[in-house]
Formats: C-alpha cells, sequence, structure tokens
C-alpha cells in the first residue's frame, strides 16, 4: 500500500504533537520510526490508522484520503501495549483468529501463517497461558489475518526474548520482500535486523529522513 | 434416603401434574440459559457490576409501575413493562456516563444505583409500603410466573441467541479488543447501543426468577466458575450454562421441596459450585505451578 502524509500536524487537546511532519511510502517500502519516548512515534501511526482524526487531504493511503478510506482490513497492526485486550477470560489462538477475519483466507492459507509465525502448534491453546513472546507472534498473526497490505507494528519487540525478536524479524522481512507496506516504530534497532529501507526520526514531534549509517553511528538518542 | 427419593418423587409428580412447576421451570431452564450466556459478554468487559446496576435500576420502574397502576389506577397492564423501559433507559445512562467520566468509567454505577434506590424507595412508599409484590421484586418469584411471562421469556430467549448466532464473531472481538474491532471496521457503537438494550431487557426478566437483589449473581457467578476451568471461549461458555441450569434445577426442586426461596436457592448452589470450583482448583494445581509463582514473587520483592 502507498501511505503519503503531508504536512500533518496533530494535537492532544491543544498540546502539539507531531509538527509539519511528511511521509512518502511506495508499495513494498519498508519504513523504521526511531524516537526518543513521547516524540509522538504513536502518535503517528495512530493517524494513519484513523484512530486519530486528522484534518482532510493530510494523509492518503493508496491515494484515497484517510477519511473516505473504507477499506480498514488493509492494514493490519499490532499496537505498542497488548494491555487493550481483556486478558484472563479463556480464548485460543484459533478463536481469536476466527473473530478477527473477515476476509477471505482459504484454511490452508490461515495454517500456514500460522506456521510461519510459530504459532501452529499453539492454536488451541488458551492464550492466557502464552508467554510473552508466543502471545507477541499471535497479535502480529492476527495483524496478518486479513491479508493486509500496510502492516503497522509499535516496539512490537519490547519486552520479549531475543530468539523471539530475530525470529519476529524474519517474519517481517519475509512478509516485506513478498510487497507489504511496513512501517516499524522501534526502540533499539540492530543493524542487520531488518531489512528496512527508510528511517524517520521523530524530534519532539519534528520528523527527519535519515540515512541508515547515519543512526547507527549515532546511537539512539 | 427413602425421605430423600420421595421428595425427589414429589417434586417430578409436580412437574407432570402442576401447571405452576412447569411454568417454573421453563422459565428457569431459559433464564439459566441466558443469563450466563449474557453474563460472559459482561465478565469479558470488566463490567460485572453492570447487572445490579441495572437491577437496582428496574427495580425503580417497577415500584413506579405499582404505583400508577396501585394508587392512579391507571391502566399499565403489568408493572413489569416499566421495570423493563427502565432497565433499559438504566443501561442507556450508564452507556452515556461511562463516555462523560473517560478515565473514570466506573462512576456511572454508583450513580446509577443510587438514582435506583433511591427512586425505589420513594415510590415503594407512595404505592402503599412493603408488600408482598415489593417482597417478591427483591427476592424472586419463579414459582408464580404465569404462562403470559413465560412466553415473553422464551420470545426473548430466542431472539437475543438468534442475534448472537449472527453477529458472534463480531460481539466476540468487541468484547475482548474493542480498539482493535475499530480498526476493523466493525461499527462498535452500534453494536454497543444494541447490546445495552439486551441488557436491560434480560436484566428485568431475570428479576422475575431471582429477584433485584440477586440478578447479578445469576449472570457473573456461573462465569465466575467457568472461566477458572475453561479453556477457551466456547467451553467456558458452555461450563457456565451447564453451572447455571443445574444450580436452576436444584434450586427449583429443593425451594419447591422444602418452601425456600427460589433465588436464594438458585444462587447459592451457583455459589457452591465456584466453591467446589476453587477448592477443586487448588487441590489438582501442580504443586510445581506454585513453586513457580511464589519464586517469582521472591525475584519480584529482590
Ligand atoms: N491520547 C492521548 N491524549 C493526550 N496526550 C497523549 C495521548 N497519547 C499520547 N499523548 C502524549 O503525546 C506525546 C507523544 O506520545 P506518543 O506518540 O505516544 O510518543 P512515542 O510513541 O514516541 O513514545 C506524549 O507526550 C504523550 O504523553
Ligand atoms: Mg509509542
Amino acid at each position: 500500500m502507498r501511505v503519503e502524509v503531508r504536512n500533518l500536524s496533530f494535537s492532544y487537546d491543544y498540546r502539539p504533537v507531531l509538527r509539519n511532519v511528511s511521509l512518502n511510502l511506495e508499495n513494498g517500502d519498508f519504513l523504521v520510526v526511531v524516537g526518543n519516548n513521547g516524540s509522538g512515534k504513536s502518535t503517528l501511526v495512530k493517524c494513519i490508522l484513523g484512530i486519530n482524526r486528522v484534518p482532510e487531504k493530510k494523509i492518503f493511503l493508496d491515494g484515497m484520503e484517510i477519511n473516505e478510506f473504507r477499506r480498514r482490513l488493509r492494514i493490519g497492526y499490532v499496537p505498542q501495549k497488548l494491555d487493550d485486550f481483556n486478558y484472563e477470560f479463556p480464548i485460543t489462538v484459533n478463536e481469536i483468529m476466527h473473530v478477527s477475519r473477515y476476509s477471505r483466507m482459504r484454511d490452508e492459507d490461515k495454517l500456514a501463517l500460522f506456521d510461519r509465525m510459530g504459532i501452529l502448534e499453539l492454536q488451541n491453546e488458551n492464550i492466557n497461558t502464552l508467554s510473552g513472546g508466543q502471545l507477541q507472534r499471535v497479535f502480529i498473526a492476527r495483524a496478518m489475518v486479513n491479508n493486509p497490505d500496510l502492516l503497522i507494528l509499535d516496539e512490537p519487540t519490547a519486552g520479549i526474548d531475543a530468539e523471539s525478536e530475530a525470529k519476529f524479524y524474519r517474519i517481517v522481512n519475509d512478509l516485506n520482500d513478498e510487497g507489504v507496506t511496513v512501517i516499524l516504530i522501534s526502540h533499539n534497532l540492530k543493524p542487520g535486523r531488518s531489512n528496512f529501507n527508510r528511517i524517520m526520526r521523530l524530534t519532539d514531534g519534528r520528523a527527519r529522513t535519515i540515512a541508515a549509517s547515519e543512526y547507527f553511528e549515532r546511537g539512539v538518542d | 434416603m427413602e425421605i430423600d427419593s420421595l421428595i425427589l418423587m414429589g417434586f417430578i409428580r409436580a412437574l407432570i401434574e402442576r401447571q405452576f412447576m412447569q411454568f417454573a421451570l421453563i422459565t428457569g431452564i431459559l433464564v439459566g440459559l441466558l443469563a450466563p450466556v449474557i453474563g460472559s459478554f459482561v465478565v469479558i468487559k470488566r463490567l460485572s457490576l453492570i447487572a445490579d446496576t441495572l437491577s437496582h435500576f428496574s427495580l425503580a420502574g417497577l415500584s413506579i409501575g405499582l404505583f400508577l397502576l396501585n394508587i392512579l389506577r391507571l391502566p399499565i397492564g403489568d408493572p413489569l413493562y416499566v421495570g423493563m423501559t427502565f432497565a433499559v433507559i438504566g443501561a442507556l445512562l450508564i452507556e452515556a456516563l461511562r463516555s462523560y467520566y473517560k478515565n473514570y468509567k466506573e462512576i456511572s454505577m454508583p450513580i446509577v444505583i443510587s438514582l435506583g434506590t433511591a427512586l425505589s424507595a420513594l415510590f415503594i412508599s407512595l404505592a402503599g409500603g412493603f408488600n408482598t409484590e415489593i417482597y417478591n421484586y427483591l427476592f424472586g418469584s419463579i414459582l408464580t410466573v404465569g404462562r403470559n411471562f413465560v412466553f415473553i421469556m422464551a420470545v426473548t430467549t430466542f431472539v437475543i441467541l438468534l442475534l448472537i448466532a449472527i453477529f458472534y464473531k463480531r460481539i466476540v472481538i468487541i468484547s475482548f479488543d474493542e480498539r482493535y474491532a475499530r480498526l476493523l471496521g466493525i461499527r462498535v457503537g452500534v453494536f454497543q447501543f444494541f447490546s445495552t438494550i439486551i441488557l436491560g431487557l434480560v436484566v428485568s426478566l431475570s428479576i422475575e426468577t431471582v429477584g433485584v437483589l440477586l440478578v447479578g449473581s445469576l449472570m457473573i457467578i456461573p462465569v465466575a466458575a467457568a472461566m477458572k476451568i475453561g479453556n477457551s471461549f466456547k467451553t467456558t461458555l458452555l461450563i457456565a450454562i451447564l453451572f447455571s441450569e443445574v444450580s436452576v434445577i436444584l434450586g427449583l426442586w429443593l425451594s419447591y421441596s422444602f418452601g425456600f426461596p427460589s433465588g436464594a436457592t438458585i444462587v447459592l448452589f451457583n455459589i457452591l459450585i465456584l466453591l467446589m470450583v476453587i477448592i477443586i482448583k487448588k487441590i489438582f494445581s501442580s504443586p510445581h505451578a506454585e513453586e513457580k509463582v511464589a519464586m517469582e514473587a521472591e525475584v519480584r520483592t529482590e
């Protein structure tokens, strides 16, 4: 999916968070967004997702003005914290996928998705018994279950072990290779992990596109 | 042993011969099915107090109904209809307050409970004070339900279960993850509005069975027990229904045989099942798991 943001400014209750942010992603681009805590990374993706309402003619998805964009299933999203989910009540991985799936996907494709996410054998497990890394993969699979062509991941590897993290990057890279546009917000980006081709750094709501080399030289801040 | 079987035989004979017992059993089974199904969604959304809130608000409607009927002699039919209307109004009021106090949503409950209780006290006194009707509203009167009520109950149950079956996926994802449901393009507001109305209806109809003070337990307790043993959403739902129906039938039996209040007996069976679940879970949970929890707790305190 193509994503275009034109001079977007956004405030929560008059407090400006994004200032004049622009962005242009083509099909199959892989953008990493970096920046300090509170710099507006999550706010930016929430605007692209339509969670935050933005003025007209600021964001375009595949050329369509976002307030007019109805094909929500084409966007997959893994939120920063998975706290929005009501845990503790029993529900299996399969049941979550079932109630999240509104596009046609053949059962073989669903199983293939589970397989590549490494959750095939977790299908009938109650999600409340899963580890953090397993849960993360379940939610990424959920984001993929409607075959999106834009995948938005908000600090998906925070708090999961190194092995799960490596597995996660392999999956996202593969999806991107297949043409899915990816926006990945990351705090601890390491060289060679993901095959991103763009980096945006947010500083106090201002965006600057930087080269990967510059980012790694200067470290996280 | 002999006495027991006599009592059981008496209960079964009453079920076969007495129409009021048949009505009571059908009503009980329908409520026993509907209450935990609706209750599950309520529990998932962490709204467990909503049933009690609505039942108190519904009582205000019932007392106003009694007042209109007995004092003003208005031909309003059954106060039940006023009670149902109030339950729905109460539900909408809660929704409104919840969006008004976005970060303190639970404030809506005590506000609506207080209004309901105050109005009830006022109109009970205006309608001539405490009497059997009020007692039945408070504690339930399943043994006195009429044909008309059984009919309303059956239709409501059928329609609600049908709606749940049709919109199953949407209802489940909204309950577990409202924000994600919105992202999927589901019209959450519309669903919320209708489930609020349905909740109000179920609460006010359940009042007939166990009374205002115990409606909440009927919806929540079987679910509370089931969620500790179920492994999937569907099995949890089925277990909750099973617990609820067992309680209804045992409760009716004891209530008929010994003249116990039916609502109280049904709810006590529900609680008994919950206790058994908790105890059995404790006994069978592997000592290993508890060690692990203890160790993690230690690590945290360090
Ligand atoms: N819903 C909200 N209402 C008000 N302020 C918010 C909201 N969400 C985030 N903020 C504020 O906006 C700023 C940017 O937040 P966020 O986009 O989450 O930053 P990041 O994801 O880069 O850490 C922060 O100061 C945060 O406190
Ligand atoms: Mg963030």
